[in-house]
Formats: C-alpha cells, sequence, structure tokens
C-alpha cells in the first residue's frame, strides 16, 4: 500500500514536521511519470539540456561520462534541436587525472569549426563528477573562449545539488542571462523571465502591462536571433513568472541596475485579481481586469453547472502548482480526492487552507518507493496532470502540460474549457 | 577528436545493462546515483518500464552524502524500501533479492560495493548483488558483470533436463523478441531475464546446453560450463532477419552490429552468397569465439572504415548514415537499441 496524508495530517503537523516520505533524500527513488519528468526529461518539458540551448543560435556540448547524455537522443529528435548536441565522453583515466578539462577547449574549437556557421554561444553542459570534483568550469570556459573565438559558458546538470540552494533549473537561468552585455535601458520595455516557451498569446497579462504604457515585452523564446536576445538587457524591470528565475532576476539587478517583479502562476481568481492590483500600484499603472475575472468567473460557473460534485486526482506535471490548483478546485465546490505532489513548507498557505475545506484530501509523494505499489482507492472522475494519469489510466485525463504556459484568467478559462472537451 | 562525438549521442551505458539483465528477476534494484542515471534507465533504455514495472529506484544520493560517503543512510533506505515490498500483498513474493547497480557518483568516490552488499543482506535478511558499473563503460559491460553475478549467487546443480538456456537477452539488443519467438527457435527454454526470474537461476545447472545471444552472457556460459559442465555455444536465430535480396548479390559487405548478431548473419550471407567479402565491425565487446572483428571507437573510425572499404553493402543502425555521406553502397538498417535508441514504433 503507498503511504499517505491527509491534508488534514499535513496541515496538524506543519512545515517544521513534513513526514519523511516527502523528502527524497531520506528514502529511495521511485520514477514515476514525475520523477522521469524531472530525472529525464525528453521531448516534453524542459529540462537542463533542452533549456541550456534557449539562446538563438546557441549549441551545446555535454561534457560527461557517456550515461548523462544517452536520452539526448529524444530531444535531438525536435526539428529546431537537431545538429546542437555534441558531447565529449569522459573516461575513467580522466576523471583521475582531470585531464578532460584541458581537453574541453580543443573539443570546442572543434565543433566551432565543424558548423558552417559560427554558433552564437557554445554551452557547456557539465554533470554531477564534476561536482563532486569541484571543477571551475568558469575558468574552463574562459579558456575554450580564448582558444574558439566564441562565447563559452558553463550549465550545471548537477543532479546531486538539485535540492542545494541553486539546483541545476535555477542555475541554467543565471547562466543564459548572465549573456546579456549591458546596454541603455528604455522605460517602457519588460522582461518575462522564467518560462523556455512564451506566454499564450491571448494571455492578458500582455494586454494589461501594454495598458501601462510598456511597449516591449520580451521573452527568451521569442527571440529570433541573437540581436534579439540581447535587447533584453534594454528593459526597464523584469517580471519573474517563475520562482527558479528569481537568482538570475537578482544578478541582472545586481550587474545591469534591473530591478524585478515577481508574479505567480495561480487558478484562484480572487488572488489573480489582487496580483494585478498589486502589479498595477507596482509599476504606477492601472489594471482594469474586470471584465476578465467576469469572463474567467462565468467559464468557473458554466463548467460547474455542466459537472457538479466532481471528483479530481491532481498531479504534478502540469502548469500550475499543483496545492494552490487542488484548493482552488475545492473553494470552486468540487472534491479534490488525490493529490501527487511533493509537500514543502511553502505551499503550507494552500495545505493550511485546503485542510480546512477538504481534510480527507490524500497526499502521495511521486517519488516515494511506496508509489510502485500504488492501488487506486478513491472515487475520481478526472484526473489532472500525467502523473495522475498514470494512477488512474481508465479515466478521462487533462495533462495540461503544454510548453506554453496558461497565465492569469486566460489559464482559468483555457483549463475549463479544456476539461469540458475532455469530459465531453 | 578523440572522445568527441558530433553525430552520434552516446550509447546505451553499463547501468543500463545491468538493470536490463535485472529487471524480471525478482530484484529490488537500487541504482546508486542522484536520479538523473535512473531517470536515463527508466525513461529511455528500458522499454519495459511503461509496460512491465519492476522495483528499480534510485539511491537519491546529494552530494554531502557522496562527499562523506553516507553509506549507512543508502543501507537505511534500502531496508525502508523492503519493507514497503514485504509489506504490500502483491509484492511481498516478487522480491527475491536487492541489488546495487553503480554509476559515475560512486565510482568517483570509490565505493566498496561487497562491502556494501555484505552490510545490506545482514540488514534486510535478502541476497545482495552488487554491480560495479560506473557510467563510462557500455551496456555490455554492465550486462556481462550482472549475468555473471546473478548465475554466481543463484545458480545451483540440479537434476539435467532437456530444456535449452538462453543467456544474453536484454531489451537493449532485442526490443521486438518474444517469447513465442524464441519457442520456435529452441523449442523448450529457459531465457534468463526474459520472462524468469531467481528459480530459473537456481536451475541453470539442470539445463542440457546453453545458447549465447549476446557477447555479454558468454562469461556466465563459460562458468557455468566450469561450475556443472554445461555445454554452450554462441548465435543469434533472429540474424535472418536481417538477409535481403541484396545480400545475396553483394560482394563486399560491411556488418556492423553487436558480435554475436554480426557473426550469425555474416555465417548466413556466406551459405547463401559463398563469395561474398565481408567486415565485421562493432563498437562494442568482440569476443573471439565470433571471429575477427573492427573496433570502432571514435565516430572517425567508422568514417574512415566505409571511405575506405569500398563496400557495395552495409548492415548497419541507419542512425550511422550520417558519418558516411559519400557511401555510395546500399544499406540495411539493422536497427540496435543500444545504439540510437530507436525501437520498432520509433
Amino acid at each position: 500500500m503507498s503511504t499517505f496524508y491527509t491534508a488534514a495530517e499535513l496541515a496538524r503537523r506543519g512545515p517544521d514536521d513534513i513526514p519523511e516520505s516527502f523528502s527524497t533524500a531520506r528514502h529511495l527513488v521511485y520514477s514515476s511519470p514525475a520523477t522521469l519528468a524531472f530525472n529525464s526529461p525528453g521531448a516534453e518539458g524542459f529540462g537542463v539540456k533542452r533549456a541550456g540551448l534557449a539562446v538563438p543560435g546557441s549549441v551545446m556540448l555535454i561534457v560527461s561520462p557517456g550515461c548523462c547524455g544517452r536520452n539526448t537522443s529524444e530531444i535531438s529528435s525536435i526539428p529546431q534541436y537537431r545538429h546542437r548536441f555534441f558531447y565529449y565522453e569522459i573516461q575513467e583515466p580522466e576523471l583521475v587525472t582531470g585531464q578532460h578539462l584541458k581537453r574541453i577547449p580543443e573539443a570546442v574549437d572543434e565543433v566551432c569549426r565543424s558548423l558552417p556557421e559560427k554558433p552564437s554561444v557554445v554551452m557547456i553542459c557539465a554533470t554531477c563528477v564534476d561536482a563532486l570534483l569541484g571543477t571551475d568550469f568558469d575558468r574552463v570556459c574562459r579558456a575554450a573562449e580564448a582558444r574558439s573565438g566564441v562565447k563559452v559558458r558553463p550549465c550545471y546538470m548537477y543532479a546531486l545539488t538539485r535540492e542545494g540552494k541553486k539546483p541545476p533549473m535555477v542555475q541554467v537561468r543565471q547562466s543564459l542571462y548572465s549573456l546579456l552585455e549591458p546596454r541603455t535601458r528604455k522605460g517602457a520595455d519588460v522582461n518575462l523571465l522564467g518560462f523556455f516557451a512564451p506566454l499564450d498569446d491571448d494571455a492578458e497579462l500582455y494586454a494589461y502591462l501594454r495598458g501601462c504604457g510598456v511597449r516591449n515585452i520580451r521573452e527568451i523564446s521569442r527571440c529570433e536571433d541573437w540581436e534579439a536576445f540581447q535587447q533584453m538587457a534594454s528593459a526597464n524591470f523584469n517580471l519573474v513568472l517563475n520562482p527558479e528565475a528569481r537568482a538570475a532576476a537578482d544578478d541582472l539587478s545586481e550587474r545591469l541596475g534591473m530591478p524585478y517583479i515577481e508574479l505567480s502562476q495561480l487558478y484562484r481568481i480572487d488572488k489573480i485579481h489582487s496580483q494585478y492590483q498589486a502589479l498595477a500600484s507596482a509599476i504606477g499603472g492601472k489594471i482594469d481586469d474586470a471584465a476578465d475575472l467576469a469572463a474567467a468567473r462565468q467559464a468557473i460557473e458554466t463548467f460547474r453547472a455542466g459537472h457538479p460534485g466532481l471528483r479530481f486526482a491532481v498531479g504534478e506535471c502540469l502548469n500550475a502548482n499543483p496545492f494552490e490548483l487542488s484548493l482552488a478546485l475545492t473553494e470552486y465546490g468540487f472534491t479534490v480526492s488525490e493529490i501527487y505532489a511533493t509537500a514543502q513548507s511553502g505551499y503550507y498557505r494552500w495545505i493550511d487552507r485546503l485542510a480546512v475545506l477538504s481534510p480527507e484530501t490524500r497526499i502521495y509523494c511521486n517519488q516515494d518507493p511506496s508509489m510502485l505499489f500504488y492501488e487506486a482507492e478513491q472515487q475520481v472522475d478526472v484526473t489532472l496532470g500525467k502523473d495522475a494519469a498514470f494512477y488512474h489510466p481508465g479515466k478521462p485525463n487533462l495533462a495540461f502540460n503544454s510548453d506554453r504556459q496558461p497565465f492569469g484568467y486566460e489559464a482559468v478559462q483555457r483549463l475549463f474549457r479544456e476539461l469540458g472537451e475532455v469530459l465531453g | 577528436m578523440r572522445g568527441l562525438r558530433k553525430v552520434l549521442t552516446p550509447f546505451a551505458p553499463d547501468q543500463s545493462g545491468a538493470v536490463s539483465v535485472l529487471y524480471s528477476m525478482g530484484a529490488l534494484t537500487v541504482v546508486i546515483d542522484a536520479g538523473g542515471c535512473t531517470g536515463n534507465i527508466c525513461g529511455f533504455d528500458e522499454p519495459r518500464w511503461h509496460t512491465a514495472r519492476s522495483a528499480v529506484f534510485s539511491a537519491g544520493l546529494r552530494d554531502i552524502d557522496a562527499i562523506l560517503g553516507r553509506d549507512d543512510l543508502l543501507i537505511r533506505k534500502l531496508e525502508w524500501a523492503v519493507k514497503a515490498a514485504q509489506s504490500d500483498p502483491a509484492s511481498r513474493n516478487r522480491i527475491r533479492f536487492t541489488a546495487l547497480v553503480g554509476t559515475p557518483v560512486p565510482a568517483v568516490i570509490g565505493t566498496d560495493y561487497d562491502a556494501l552488499a555484505r552490510i545490506a543482506e545482514k540488514k534486510t535478511g535478502l541476497k545482495c548483488v552488487p554491480i560495479p558499473a560506473s557510467g563510462m563503460k557500455h551496456y555490455d559491460s554492465g550486462a556481462e558483470k550482472a549475468w555473471l553475478a546473478l548465475f554466481q549467487k543463484f545458480a545451483a546443480a540440479s537434476e539435467k533436463t532437456d530444456r535449452v538456456g538462453v543467456i544474453g537477452y536484454t531489451p537493449l539488443d532485442f526490443d521486438e523478441q518474444t517469447r513465442a519467438d524464441f519457442d520456435e527457435a529452441f523449442g523448450p527454454c529457459t531465457v534468463y531475464g526474459l520472462d524468469t526470474g531467481v528459480e530459473a537461476l537456481e536451475a541453470a545447472g539442470g539445463v542440457r546446453e546453453n545458447v549465447v545471444i549476446a557477447p555479454s552472457g558468454i562469461a556466465a556460459a563459460q562458468y557455468l560450463e566450469r561450475k556443472f559442465g554445461t555445454p554452450y555455444r554462441v548465435c543469434d536465430p533472429f540474424a535472418g532477419a536481417l538477409l535481403r535480396p541484396q545480400t545475396d548479390g553483394a560482394k563486399k559487405i560491411l556488418i556492423v552490429h553487436q558480435a554475436v548478431t554480426a557473426s550469425s548473419l555474416e555465417a548466413l550471407i556466406l551459405a547463401r552468397n559463398p563469395e561474398a567479402q565481408i567486415t565485421k565491425a562493432s563498437w562494442f565487446m568482440t569476443p573471439a569465439s565470433c571471429g575477427s572483428f573492427i573496433a570502432l571507437r571514435e565516430e572517425d573510425d567508422f568514417t574512415e572504415l566505409v571511405q575506405k572499404g569500398g563496400f557495395d553493402l552495409i548492415v548497419a543502425d541507419e542512425v550511422m548514415r550520417d558519418l558516411a555521406p559519400d557511401c555510395k553502397g546500399l544499406w540495411i538498417d539493422a536497427r540496435h537499441f543500444a545504439v540510437s535508441g530507436r525501437t520498432e514504433k520509433t
């Protein structure tokens, strides 16, 4: 039987006494779909390898034992990543002597010479063995840059440090934005940081920013070439839409004097409204969201009328925080029977409230070894997220994990529209 | 440049080969890694992960565990997982032993696998099989270690039967063969690793003959010959699927695959086309019993071989085509999952 805790139990224990089941450093790790989405992202989602190639015209040299580059063929099958991955396979004697570090500049040079056009930047992807050796990759990259005449930056696929202060997906964002060179800043330019694919085109955030006087809204994934990417350095401020981009925003603040504001991907419409009003006040503009708020509310009510008393199972492989989304669904009058996600202290603002509204909701950790033996016991009508579908294979599922990110009221409307389509 | 790959993605590594052997054996397998190596195995190299669950876990190592060498924590995690498995009614009898599979991190810190296995056996009460993979060798190396370790641990003398033992099956070499295919090829047979567990290993002393279908199984077959006097032969009964009308007419043929498949195919071609000049090459181990091979190590080795060889037919996984852009000969796609990661579906 799989280990779970009810929302009430988690709330009673509090953030200082989170059960070991939710601490992946305390037990063996089960390769559920959610685990694999993080540990072995292939053609879906963004891991370090795919994210590291976000800069237009860049290529990547993976410097590692052969095993670390093995599943890259899945990403290479996506047309925009073809011929952008290269590998330097470290052999055992090189690890002992550190000889591989001396050969990286030569490898970078040979990669650049083999390409019809010089790449804009070569990203060096380093792995766990160099984390253990304490390799100074900034120095290695400088040497490679000097030899090849091309910019070279490190990105760290250090799974060993995933629970540290700067996990790999934080560091890769820092690396990418460290390439921005100082420019004159423009008052009407803003960057959206956080994702490696754009927001949905009809996200209302774009219109709200324009209404506040912003003329250029830039995202790394919409930059078509190196120059377009460099224009991100002229932003007046950054909007951080994913906390994993906070460290990069801190760097930009320190290095280019670019302040930032954080926004969250939310599904509770009253909180979305509050967030937009706070944004308006911070940037000295006005955001009139009454129409969008009403449309989102209408979408929820229409769906609820068609599917009263619906019972959900919610996973973490989706474009939402599973606890915030579960709380939203509960507040909208639905039942969330099960959540598959890792409880963390920062999520208690939602877990505590969930414990009041739905104390019996079961919360499982996707990585807990007992999940290998999961058997469905709860009544579920529909699942949200690819991982939830895995546990309830016969039930209607909405994956809701597209690369393009839903945001704000548009996300809420899209969620219920797509749920309606799934349920017929 | 040595070690640099510009076309091919890395081949299946030794830890994938080891887990592939253990997958259906009834092991609770711990890959001693931070998560990425297990992710590569379950998310890519092990096609059975999505159809037939097996107790394969990551040790979930963190930097501090590796730096401090916290083996005690690893053993505690293993004990906890074994208890969870044994408390589950459905899996209680399925977990028969534990296995510890190495990766680059434990290789770098010089992990003593035998000591770990001894402690694990004491704590869990189950036999433990350690496989010191390093992530820096190919899948056949890990599979070879796993086959040998399993037979050394479990094989016992038993009454001789008419059954044939088939050693070397993993989806990394044989991703489309089913039980029916093996039955057709060998009659009553035990295909280790296909649908057999510890019981089959324990009865290994009773088979009348072993057939080795991949180089990784040869060391184990030799061990069984020494231990129980069981003879073995080396052949891939499915190599004939690569025969085409063109193989009958070609004069200079290059075959690139794992050594047993390549040598079996060579024999079949020569039986129909005795004039053919056949060159065999492999990226993997090439045991003497499979005849002479050109060992491929770098991408340039293959490019040069094709440039200088003047072959009118190449039998190899088609991912290698990009390495031979000037090749004028015909090409038969000998798909090899351990090389390209392509399956029948992809």
